[in-house]
């Protein structure tokens, strides 16, 4: 298995279209700091001007951590689509290349091959995960030093001082890796029924565009469906950054997450184990 | 007949009379009060704020308050974010004391925590941001115990306690009340992770959405006229 996953990693990170998603982040993070660093403060002001009717905010807003949160807001929709880049193409790109059947004559199950694909996924998510957590946080704490993180909510004003932060991140980045993982899981299982890997590249991505819209409409129609949908609980990372913290909430979160990745990935091994291989 | 108007003109003398001084009365309380607040022109204090207003969620926040007289006044945590309310609602006590010429009228006696206090209310009669000042004097330290200013942008309402200040009419603990708008952006912008677990931890706690909020201020310590400079107060990050 070790040696599957080693063979798999190989593949991913010899390809270089799995760099691109890297360099997307670190430019994506790049432009919202430089953004940031010439206009700043007018992008504060128009954010706080419903506070500042009333309130004087003095001191140090615009600083490392309220640059990462902005650009971790940013990244929203982006990162499942770089997640879906290399889970989409696990097996759909071998499929397309031709090499699938002759990777099942060697002595390995198609469960196995389905884990080391899910595992080889899941250390390229993390891997990516870290690289934003560097560009992002690090980057922006050089750029802009530290200072306490103002958190806007629809209907709250959030203050967190500055020696609070920084374990929130920490949380957030792995709330953020079970997200990722439920997406990764999610776009090997359409990569199963596809030979080609932007069907399920695309697909992933319309359907985490669709769930996402649908978890931020404030209509009674979906009001019933929305705990159960996968965007709702992959914004959990932002539960960090409220005060109080709702642990209870994320946990769930978290468990919902866990329970979406185990389901992709039994239905992964299930049907790629009753899957007709023909190239 | 010149009996009757005799006495009746004399009863109005003695009416007036009477009136006199509790106007004079509390013209020069309220005179003697400004004079003592008054002499502080600055002060460097070490505070701890609590800010509770409906939307805000903020953790007890420590610093040092700055103020020069008249109304220059900055809050200071360290490099931290600060937050004041609006300068209207002005926290010193000397901005909440009409300046200039004033008309001063006698409201009579109140019990404010079971001590008699004072009540006037003060009308400038030069065009300013003030409307009306009611002040709850305590007569023996001549201090405010509680302040009412209503100014062009609304009604401020102020408690104070005293201390080891209490000579420079500077309080250890002042609770401001105040009317607070109502907070609101849309959720697909700041697209919220929707948990009940917070807004039920907020109302376990008795915070309810209220259009009304409190400051509370607790003075550790003060320095008082260091000769602070203006320039000071006008350095502002964001």
């Amino acid at each position: 298995m070790t040696q599957l996953l080693r063979i798999e990693l190989y593949k991913i990170f010899s390809r270089p279209r799995t760099y691109i998603s890297f360099a997307i982040i670190a430019a994506i993070s790049g432009v919202i700091q430089l953004a940031m660093l010439s206009d700043g403060g007018s992008f504060v002001n128009f954010a706080l001007q419903g506070v500042n009717e009333q309130f004087d905010i003095q001191g140090k807003v615009l600083n490392g951590y309220l640059v990462t949160y902005i650009t971790l807001q940013s990244l929203l929709i982006h990162i499942p689509l770089l997640v879906a880049l290399v889970g989409g193409d696990a097996f759909a790109g071998e499929a397309s290349m031709g090499t699938l059947r002759l990777l099942l004559t060697k002595p390995i199950s198609r469960t196995q091959l389905v884990l080391a694909k899910f595992s080889g996924s899941l250390v390229y998510t993390l891997l990516l995960l870290i690289w934003l957590a560097i560009v992002s946080l690090g980057v922006s704490l050089l750029l802009f030093g530290t200072g306490d993180l103002i958190n806007l909510k629809s209907d709250a004003f959030v203050l967190i001082m500055h020696n609070d932060i920084l374990w929130r991140y920490a949380a957030a980045f792995a709330f953020a890796g079970i997200a990722m993982m439920s997406i990764a899981s999610l776009s090997i299982l359409l990569s199963i029924f596809a030979d080609n890997a932007i069907g399920p590249i695309i697909s992933t991505m319309g359907i985490v565009i669709v769930l996402t819209i649908l978890s931020n409409l404030e209509l009674p129609l979906f009001t019933l469906i929305k705990p159960y949908l996968l965007t709702t609980h992959v914004i959990g990372w932002k539960g960090f950054f409220d005060d109080p913290v709702p642990y209870h909430a994320i946990g769930n979160s978290a468990l919902v997450l866990i329970i979406y990745t185990i389901v992709f990935l039994a239905a992964s091994i299930i049907f790629f184990n009753r899957k007709d291989i023909k190239s | 007949m010149i009996k009757r108007y005799l006495l009746l003109f004399s009863l109005l003398i003695c009416l007036w009379c009477n009136a006199q001084p509790a106007e004079s009365n509390a013209s020069s309380l309220f005179y003697a009060l400004r004079t003592k607040v008054l002499t502080v022109h600055d002060y460097v204090a070490d505070v701890k704020m609590k800010i509770n207003v409906a939307y805000m969620r903020l953790p007890d926040l420590k610093g040092k308050l700055y103020f020069k007289y008249p109304d220059k006044i900055k809050f200071e945590r360290n490099g931290g974010i600060s937050i004041l309310p609006k300068k209207n609602m002005n926290l010193a006590m000397s901005n909440l004391i009409p300046q200039g010429k004033v008309m001063v009228i006698d409201a009579g006696y109140d019990t404010l925590g079971g001590k008699k206090v004072h009540v006037i209310k003060v009308v400038p009669e030069d065009e300013g941001n003030i409307v009306l000042s009611k002040l709850w004097i305590d007569e023996q330290a001549l201090v405010a115990l509680r302040t009412e200013t209503t100014s062009k942008d609304g009604t401020a309402k102020m408690e104070l306690t005293y201390g080891m200040y209490i000579s420079q009419a500077l309080p250890d603990k002042v609770v401001l009340y105040l009317d607070v708008k109502d907070y609101k952006l849309p959720k697909g912008v700041t697209m919220d992770y929707d948990d009940n677990e917070t807004n039920s931890a907020i109302k376990s706690s008795g915070t309810k959405k209220s259009s009304k909020g409190t400051i509370q201020i607790t003075y550790l310590n003060y320095s008082i006229n260091t000769g602070l400079n203006d320039d000071f107060f006008n350095s502002n990050t964001k």
